[in-house]
């Protein structure tokens, strides 16, 4: 065995042999090689017919829409949304992690992973491109499941306003400015513009589920294990600041659960504070300032996370 | 640097990182935090009392992130509860609803309506429980919508629905007209209020005890606002009280009572008579 010839390295990053004469060099970071891998990484997910759970996503919908509680229109329009993008949150940091993880192994197994960095693509190239890719078809997916939900809010929308305004005038008691006001009511909970800002909202913390997500995929051995430890730093990450005060407050403060708390804080990412959408779905007015600021705050986890990702990659065996 | 970077482990590497990232964000987020709970984006952390009493499910799913869904999945579980008229199963359902989302106005209204209107209406017309206690849980729970009502102004100041709701609770169950006109005099300088708030609230104080005279003066000010408000009760209530605060005549409203325009069966009309048509019988049809 102590013989045997060492196999070639493939890696271009560590072993990088001195180019032919005349040949071209090889940029250190190209844009094109990384939307290469990411289309790549769009078309192996859409052959895994993901896109299906959007026949479950509108079966859910549906079924929100025609809960028929003895409520106003506008306490429906607000339960068919609630509901609606809840599914659509759910949905999407699931889809994030299950799509991530699979993603590595599955070019390990499937042996592309060797004919891709034997080329000179850099493993940054290779993570930034896999994310992309993961991030484009999340983003299509919560588009297309906004699509659905906003035909369903507006059909709703449009009978509830007809009807309101049929009943309104058919009593002849209402004027003009009373029925407006009504009307105003039920369009405060219906189709707004501002939705789309909870759509953004759901897509900034698919992504940084999907950073982590990778980042754990680097170093597990497989996809279940990044899959069940990613759905459990994301529900930690959730609770961490609803449980704080409650688990500070059963165990009086205790200074090791205090530590805890802190080291939990730091090392997870606080997902909680990605879920703005739900005073957005609620009808609350969007503050711009504070969604800019969000989208820094996802920019700089994406940011933190890839290089995680590649300071354990980059010397990673296959 | 470039060789200790090789000789130091990378999962340690790694760890530095995470927590050198950490240590910069959770500042940064506890601001974002406060001022998304500020702009009611983001919701507070629900009560102590809630995460106590939910169930171990809606627990996970709350502290899970979904918290709207679970939400949405008691205010299912309340209905069924109000269709089987467990009015206190529904109530401690609703506790748990309104903590979870406080600023959701329809929570509160759709609460201080199944308790204050349906449970207090069950009470009135039960024939399972004697009468004393029939009237005990009537005011309890009467005395329960109006709380929660109260609860959720302190939560969301600004809600004519809430208030709407409370007025109801006073008006048609504990028959409370100064308590009425408080909540409508409340209501109808907020944003949104309806056009008949301030009516509301002078046609109430008109018959609280004690309150005739500013009562008075609020309807006045009404009826000189011009025609618009020249409504029949809004006259019939000045009527009555320039009779109540022996008005002098020189200062009283021209209008005739509303009451007198009416035609008795069988007679001819008062007013408009060219507008009227009488029917065999003596059906009046204007």
């Amino acid at each position: 065995m102590s013989d045997e010839a060492p196999p070639p390295n493939p890696e271009p990053d560590r072993a990088t042999p001195a180019p032919a004469p005349g040949a071209r060099p090889v940029p250190l970071f190209s844009f094109g090689r990384v939307a290469t891998i990411a289309s790549g990484t769009v078309t192996q997910l859409v052959r895994m017919k993901t896109f299906y759970f959007l026949l479950a996503f509108a079966a859910v919908v549906v079924a929100a829409g025609n809960f028929n509680l003895p409520a106003t229109p506008a306490k429906e329009l607000s339960m068919i949304k609630k509901v609606s993008f809840g599914t659509m949150d759910i949905f999407a940091w699931l889809f994030a992690i299950v799509a991530t993880a699979l993603l590595i192994p599955r070019d390990q197994e499937d042996r592309t992973l060797y004919t891709i960095l034997s080329k000179p693509v850099r493993r940054i190239e290779y993570l930034l491109g896999k994310l992309g890719g993961v991030l484009v078809v999340v983003g299509v997916s919560l588009l297309a499941m906004y699509a659905i939900c906003a035909v369903m809010i507006g059909a709703r929308e449009a009978l509830f306003v007809a009807a309101e305004v049929e009943a309104m005038t058919a009593d002849g008691r209402y004027s003009d400015a009373e029925i407006a006001e009504q009307v105003g009511l039920i369009r405060q909970q219906g189709l707004r513009a501002e939705l789309g800002i909870a759509v953004l909202a759901s897509f900034f913390k698919a992504a940084v589920v999907a950073a982590v997500t990778i980042f754990l995929s680097t170093f597990a051995s497989s996809s279940l294990f990044t899959i069940i430890v990613s759905i459990l730093v994301f529900l930690i990450g959730h609770a961490h600041s609803m449980a704080t005060s409650f688990w500070l407050h059963e165990t009086n403060n205790s200074v090791f659960v205090q530590m805890l708390v802190k080291l939990i804080k730091i090392l997870i990412p606080d997902f909680q504070l990605f879920s703005f959408s739900e005073g957005i779905v609620q009808g609350e007015p969007v503050v711009y300032a504070l969604v800019w600021q969000m989208g820094a705050v996802t920019g700089a986890y994406l940011l933190v996370f890839l290089l995680l990702s590649l300071l354990v990659f980059v010397d990673k065996e296959f | 640097m470039k060789r200790l970077f090789q000789i130091l482990p990378r999962p340690l590497l790694a760890l530095a990182l995470l927590g050198g990232f950490g240590l910069l964000r959770t500042p940064v987020e506890q601001g974002l935090r406060t001022r998304l709970v500020e702009a009611n984006l983001l919701l507070p952390p629900p009560a102590q009392g809630a995460l106590e009493q939910m169930g171990q499910s809606a627990l996970m799913g709350t502290l899970g992130g979904l918290r709207p869904l679970v939400a949405t999945y008691l205010t299912l579980e309340a209905f069924g509860h109000f269709s089987t008229k467990s009015w206190d199963s529904l109530r401690q359902t609703y506790q748990i609803i309104t903590s979870l989302e406080p600023r959701d106005e329809t929570h509160w209204t759709s609460v201080v309506w199944h308790l204050g209107i349906n449970a207090t209406a069950n009470m009135e017309t039960s024939q399972n429980l004697p009468a004393f206690e029939r009237e005990r849980r009537f005011r309890e729970y009467a005395f329960q919508a109006i709380e929660l009502a109260e609860r959720g102004i302190a939560q969301i100041p600004d809600s004519v629905a809430i208030r709407i709701q409370l007025a109801e609770v006073y008006r048609e169950k504990l028959k409370d007209d100064c308590a009425v006109a408080r909540v409508y005099g409340e209501l109808m300088d907020l944003p949104g209020a309806p056009g008949y708030s301030r009516r509301f609230h002078g046609y109430f104080l008109a018959r609280c005890p004690g309150h005739e005279e500013e009562a008075y003066a609020h309807l006045m000010g009404l009826y000189r606002e011009g025609e618009h408000q020249h409504l029949p009760t809004l006259i019939k209530e000045i009527k009555n009280l320039e009779e109540a605060l022996a008005i002098p005549k020189e200062f009283r409203i021209p209008n005739p009572d509303p009451d007198l325009m009416r035609t008795a069966p069988g007679e001819a009309p008062a007013s408009a008579p060219s507008q009227l048509q009488t029917l065999p019988g003596g059906i009046v049809v204007p």
